[in-house]
C-alpha cells in the first residue's frame, strides 16, 4: 500500500507542478493556458533531443533545457501570443490557446523529427536507484519529482511573499493597469511570470515523461490533471491546487490496487480520474454559485479594455443581388458544387469527407458563433451521432438517414442536460466542462466492446440511392444546404435577435421578458441535433462509425480550423469542413512526408490569429472586398449613421448571403 | 335616522411597490425597511448619495436581487418571488446605471426585439417553424420602431450595431427599448448620465409626452437631481440604505435632512431636533 502512496505522490507531484504553472499564468495575466500541454511536450521534446538524441549528460540538458530553452519559448510566447489576449474575451482567449496547443507539436515535430519510441528518461541516472524506506520501493525519479515540488514551493513562496519581484507579481495579478501607473513595467513582470510558468511546465513534462511517455497525448493527460486540480482551486487557489493534485496522483495509484489490471475496466476508470474530480469540482462549485470567473484585472482594466470580439460599428450594407459577398458566396458554392463531378474518385472522396464534416462544424458555429458558448464537445456528439446512427441502422434495421436524423433527436436531450448544468457557469467553466464531458465518454463510453470493436466501430450504411460517392457528396452537400436554410431562418427571426440578446447581456434580455433558459437551451439543442447529424454522415461516408475519430482533442482541431475561417460564417463551415480534408490531402500526395503536419501547424497558426482578427480569415475577406468596390467607386453604402442609410431598406431582413458569409458580424 | 358613510375612497393600488424591502449582504445591510409607492401615471424621484442603496432598490424592484425582507407588489399583486422575466411580461421595464445594450444588434434591431416581446411573443417560437425569419416585418411593427427611433433621435443610428455607440447614445438605445415594450412601470436608472444638456432635456421631454400619452409610471434614479425635481411629482431619498425623506420637490428641496445627506450640511438645530421627535414617533 504504501508503494502505491509513494507513486501517488509523485505523480501528483507532477500534476502539481503543472497546476502552479496553469494558475501563476491565470491570475497573472488572466489567460487559461490550453496549450499547457503541448509546451511541456515542446520542452521535454527538447531534454529527449539533447540527453538522449545528442548525447549530452541530464545536468547540461536539463540546464538548457529548463533554464534557457523553456524560459525563452514562454518569452517569446508571451510576446508573439499571451499578452495581446489579458482583456480579451473568454471565447477569443480559449480559441488562441487552443490554437497553439494544435501548432506546436506539428512545429516540433518538423524541427525534432517525429519519435517513434515514445519512452524516455527523466531527471534521474539510468539505471533508476531504488530505495526502501519503510519496505516500499522508492525509485529516483520518484525522489526527484518530491523534490522538484518541494524546491517549486519553496522558492515560490519566497519569491512572491518576500520580494520585490513577488510585490510586483502581486500587484499585477489585481490590476495591470494600477501596476503600470506606479511606475512598474506590467509587460515585463508578465514577460516573467510565463517564462517562469514555461520553466515549472517543462519541468512537469520531463518529470512526466518516463511514465506516461514523451507524446503530446500523454501530455495532455497531464494538462487535464493540471486543470482539474485547478478548477477544484477556483482557478486562483495555488494551496487548494496542489493539494488536489497530489490527492488526485494518490488516487489514481491506490486505486489500481484494487482494480484487475488485466480487465478493461480498469484501462476506462484509471484515465477518468482527474475527468471525475473536476466533474465533482465544478457541479461543487456551480452548487455553490461559485463558477463564475474572477474578474480579470481591477476596475481600470475593465474600464479601458478592448471589447472582446465585437467589433461594433455599422452593421453590414445590404445590396441583394448586387452585393459582392453574394456572388462570391454563389461562386464558391458553385465550385463546391461541381468538385464531385471534375475531381478524381479519391479526392471526390475527400470532398464527401470534407463535406460532411462541413456539417459537424456548423454546430459551432451554431453554439460559439451565435450562442457565444464555448463548449469543445462538439466532437463528442458527432461521435455519439455516429455511434447511434450506426447502431440503429446494423442492429435495428432503420434506414441510414432515418437513423442519421432520428438518432440525432436523441442526443439532444444529452446536449439540452449539458446545457441545462452549464447556465449559470461562467464562459471558461462551460468549456471546461465541456471538454471533460468529450474526455469521459471518449474514455468511458467509446472504447466499450460493442461500439469500438477493436476500432472499426459498427458498420454504417449508405442509403442505397447514394452508394456511390459523387451521389453521396451531392446528398450531404444538400443536408448542408438545408441546415444551412434552417440557421440563416433562426438567425433572423426573433429567437435569433433573442439568442444574441441572451449572448450579450443576460440581465438586460430577462428584463426584456426573455428567458435565458430557453435562449440557451434552444442554441444547445440545435447545435447538439447538427453535430450529431453530421456524425451521422461521417460515418455513411466511411461506412462505419469508427469512435476513434472522435477524440476530444481532434475537436479542437475542428474548432481551430473553423475559427480561423471564420466562427459566424456558415460558408467558412463549408470552407472550414473541405480545407481540413482537402488541404492535409494535397500535402500528402504532392509534398514530401516530412511536411505531413504542416497542415494541422497552419490550422493551428490560424485560430492563434483570433487575437488579431476575431471574425476569421473569410470576414476579413469580405470586408477587403466591398471596401475595394466601394474604393473603386462601386457605390457601397456605408451604412454608419450616415444619411445613406437612412435610405437602406428599413427593418428589412439581412441579405440571406450576407448571413452565409458572415460577414463582419 | 341613518348614518352616512364618510370612509375615503380606497387608493388604487401602485403600478409597483416596495413594503419593508431590507437587503443584506453579509453583515452590510444595504437597504433596510425601504417603502416606495410607484401610482399609476405618476412620475417618482429616488436621489440618493452614492452608496445609498439606490442600485440594490432597483435590482429588487426589477427581480434581479431577491430582498432579505419585505415584498414587492405590482398592481397589488406579491411579486417578490417573480422572476425579471415574469415581471417584465407584467408590464415592467428597466435600464441600467451601465447600459446593458445586445453588442450585436443593431438599434433597430434592439427595438423590433422589445416590440415583438410585447406584441408578437410567440413569434420567438412560431418564426423557427414557418420560416419568419424570410419574412418582412408589419407595416405596424415598422412604424412603431420608427416612432420610437424618431422620438430618441435614433434613426441615424438605426443599423449600427450596439458595440459601437457612445455612452450617450447607449443610454438612448437603452430607453428606446425599453419604451419599445409598452411597459406599464418603467425604471430609469440614471438615464441622463452620458448625455450633453440638450440630449438631457430633450430626454427629458420625451420621458413626460410617454408618461402623459401612455399613463407610465415611471420611477428615476438620478445624479442630477435637479433633472429629478423638475420632472417627478414625488422624490424620495434614500440615504445609507434607509428611505430618509418622500415628498413633493418643494419640500424635498427645502429638507434640511436631504440637505445634510447631499451636502453635508448639518441640520439646524431645530430641524434636528424636530427629526428627532419624528423619528422617536
Amino acid at each position: 500500500m504504501l508503494q502505491y502512496l509513494f507513486a501517488g505522490l509523485a505523480l501528483g507531484a507532477i500534476y502539481a507542478i503543472a497546476s502552479v504553472a496553469l494558475v501563476a499564468t491565470y491570475v497573472s495575466s488572466g489567460v487559461f493556458n490550453f496549450a499547457l500541454g503541448s509546451m511541456a511536450f515542446t520542452v521535454a521534446r527538447f531534454y529527449y533531443f539533447l540527453n538522449t538524441e545528442s548525447g549530452w549528460p541530464i545536468l547540461p540538458s536539463a540546464v538548457v533545457s529548463l533554464g534557457l530553452f523553456a524560459p525563452a519559448l514562454g518569452a517569446v510566447l508571451y510576446w508573439l501570443l499571451f499578452r495581446h489576449l489579458r482583456l480579451r474575451s473568454p471565447l477569443i482567449k480559449v480559441v488562441a490557446t487552443i490554437g497553439l496547443s494544435v501548432a506546436l507539436p506539428p512545429a516540433v515535430e518538423l524541427v525534432f523529427g517525429k519519435l517513434t519510441n515514445v519512452t524516455a528518461p527523466g531527471l534521474a541516472p539510468v539505471p533508476l536507484k531504488v530505495f526502501h524506506p519503510f519496505g516500499a520501493a522508492v525509485n529516483m525519479d520518484q525522489i526527484m519529482t518530491y523534490l522538484g515540488l518541494v524546491v517549486v514551493l519553496v522558492l515560490g513562496i519566497a519569491v512572491l511573499q518576500y520580494t520585490d519581484l513577488g510585490l510586483k507579481v502581486r500587484a499585477l495579478v489585481d490590476s495591470e493597469a494600477l501596476t503600470s501607473l506606479s511606475g512598474v513595467n506590467p509587460t515585463r513582470v508578465s514577460l516573467g511570470v510565463w517564462a517562469v510558468s514555461t520553466v515549472l511546465t517543462g519541468l512537469a513534462g520531463i518529470l512526466l515523461a518516463p511514465t506516461a511517455g514523451l507524446s503530446v497525448e500523454g501530455m495532455t493527460y497531464l494538462m487535464a490533471a493540471a486543470f482539474a486540480a485547478v478548477v477544484a482551486a477556483r482557478l486562483n487557489g495555488l494551496a487548494t491546487a496542489v493539494a488536489v493534485a497530489l490527492a488526485m496522483g494518490v488516487v489514481t495509484t491506490v486505486i489500481q490496487r484494487y482494480l484487475d489490471p488485466e480487465s478493461a475496466l480498469s484501462a476506462q476508470i484509471v484515465p477518468s480520474i482527474p475527468f471525475a474530480f473536476m466533474l465533482l469540482a465544478l457541479l461543487y462549485h456551480a452548487w455553490r454559485r461559485r463558477a463564475g470567473e474572477p474578474p480579470a484585472g481591477g476596475a481600470l482594466d475593465r474600464a479601458i479594455r478592448v471589447a472582446g470580439g465585437a467589433t461594433g460599428g455599422p452593421a453590414p450594407a445590404r445590396r441583394g443581388l448586387a452585393d459582392p459577398t453574394l456572388i462570391a458566396s454563389g461562386v464558391a458554392l458553385l465550385s463546391v458544387a461541381a468538385l464531385p463531378l471534375v475531381l478524381p474518385e479519391y479526392w471526390a472522396g475527400l470532398t464527401a469527407t470534407g463535406l460532411a464534416l462541413a456539417i459537424a462544424l456548423l454546430s459551432y458555429t451554431l453554439v460559439t458563433g451565435e450562442g457565444g458558448m464555448i463548449w469543445l464537445c462538439q466532437i463528442t456528439f458527432a461521435g455519439m451521432g455516429a455511434v447511434l446512427s450506426a447502431e440503429l441502422a446494423t442492429y435495428h434495421g432503420w434506414p441510414p438517414l432515418l437513423a442519421v436524423f432520428v438518432g440525432a433527436l436523441l442526443i439532444v436531450v444529452v446536449g439540452a442536460v449539458i446545457g441545462l448544468l452549464t447556465i449559470r457557469l461562467g464562459d471558461l467553466y462551460v468549456a471546461l466542462v465541456t471538454l471533460t464531458f468529450g474526455l469521459l465518454v471518449q474514455t468511458l463510453l467509446f472504447t466499450r466492446d460493442r461500439f469500438y470493436n477493436f476500432g472499426q466501430g459498427t458498420a454504417m450504411p449508405r442509403p442505397g440511392f447514394a452508394e456511390d460517392t459523387r451521389v453521396f457528396s451531392y446528398l450531404t452537400l444538400g443536408t448542408f444546404l438545408l441546415l444551412a436554410l434552417l440557421i440563416v431562418n433562426l438567425r433572423r427571426s426573433t429567437a435569433g435577435m433573442a439568442m444574441r440578446a441572451v449572448r450579450w447581456s443576460e440581465d438586460g434580455a430577462r428584463t426584456l421578458g426573455l428567458s435565458v433558459v430557453q435562449m440557451k437551451l434552444l442554441v444547445s439543442a440545435l447545435a447538439t441535433y447538427t453535430a450529431a447529424v453530421g456524425g451521422g454522415f461521417l460515418a455513411m461516408n466511411s461506412q462505419s462509425s469508427l469512435p476513434d475519430s472522435y477524440n476530444v482533442f481532434s475537436g479542437l482541431v475542428w474548432l481551430a480550423v473553423l475559427v480561423t475561417v471564420g466562427s459566424r460564417s456558415l460558408m467558412a463551415a463549408l470552407v472550414a469542413g473541405l480545407s481540413f480534408h482537402l488541404f492535409p490531402g494535397v500535402f500528402q500526395t504532392y509534398l514530401p512526408t516530412g511536411w505531413a503536419e504542416v497542415p494541422v501547424l497552419l490550422f493551428g497558426l490560424g485560430a492563434v490569429m483570433v487575437a488579431k482578427d476575431p471574425d476569421g480569415i473569410l470576414a476579413v475577406h469580405a470586408r477587403q472586398l466591398r471596401g475595394l468596390l466601394a474604393r473603386r467607386g462601386g457605390g457601397l453604402p456605408q451604412p454608419s449613421g450616415r444619411p445613406a442609410q437612412a435610405a437602406l431598406a428599413s427593418g428589412s431582413p439581412d441579405s440571406a448571403v450576407h448571413q452565409l458569409t458572415g460577414g463582419d458580424r | 335616522m341613518n348614518a352616512v358613510s364618510t370612509s375615503p375612497v380606497p387608493a388604487p393600488p401602485a403600478r409597483l411597490e416596495a413594503v419593508g424591502v431590507t437587503v443584506r449582504f453579509g453583515g452590510l445591510v444595504a437597504l433596510n425597511k425601504v417603502d416606495l409607492r410607484i401610482p399609476p401615471g405618476s412620475m417618482v424621484g429616488l436621489v440618493g448619495p452614492n452608496g445609498a442603496g439606490k442600485s440594490t432598490l432597483f435590482a429588487v424592484l426589477s427581480g434581479l436581487l431577491r430582498p432579505n425582507e419585505g415584498r414587492v407588489l405590482m398592481g397589488g399583486g406579491d411579486v417578490t418571488r417573480a422572476t425579471p422575466q415574469a415581471r417584465a411580461r407584467r408590464g415592467l421595464s428597466r435600464t441600467f446605471q451601465r447600459p446593458e445594450l445586445f453588442s450585436g444588434l443593431t438599434v433597430r434591431e434592439h427595438l423590433v426585439l422589445g416590440d415583438r416581446v410585447r406584441h408578437s411573443g410567440d413569434r420567438i417560437w412560431r418564426d423557427l417553424l414557418t420560416g419568419g425569419g424570410f419574412r418582412r416585418p408589419s407595416k405596424e411593427e415598422d412604424e412603431r420602431v420608427d416612432r420610437l427611433l424618431e422620438a430618441l433621435h435614433l434613426g441615424g443610428l438605426q443599423h449600427r450595431e450596439a458595440a459601437g455607440l457612445s455612452l450617450g447614445a447607449g443610454r438612448l438605445v437603452e430607453v428606446a427599448r425599453a419604451l419599445a415594450v409598452e411597459p406599464e412601470v418603467l425604471l430609469l436608472d440614471e438615464p441622463s448620465s452620458g448625455l450633453d444638456m440638450r440630449e438631457t432635456e430633450e430626454l427629458a421631454a420625451t420621458l413626460r409626452r410617454v408618461v402623459e400619452e401612455r399613463g407610465l409610471s415611471l420611477l428615476l434614479v438620478e445624479h442630477d437631481v435637479d433633472l429629478v425635481l423638475g420632472m417627478c411629482d414625488t422624490v424620495n431619498v434614500l440615504d445609507f440604505g434607509a428611505m430618509i425623506r418622500s415628498g413633493t420637490p418643494e419640500e424635498i428641496r427645502s429638507d434640511p435632512a436631504v440637505r445634510a445627506a447631499y451636502l453635508g450640511e448639518e441640520p439646524a438645530p431645530r430641524d434636528a431636533e424636530a427629526k428627532r421627535d419624528e423619528e422617536d414617533a
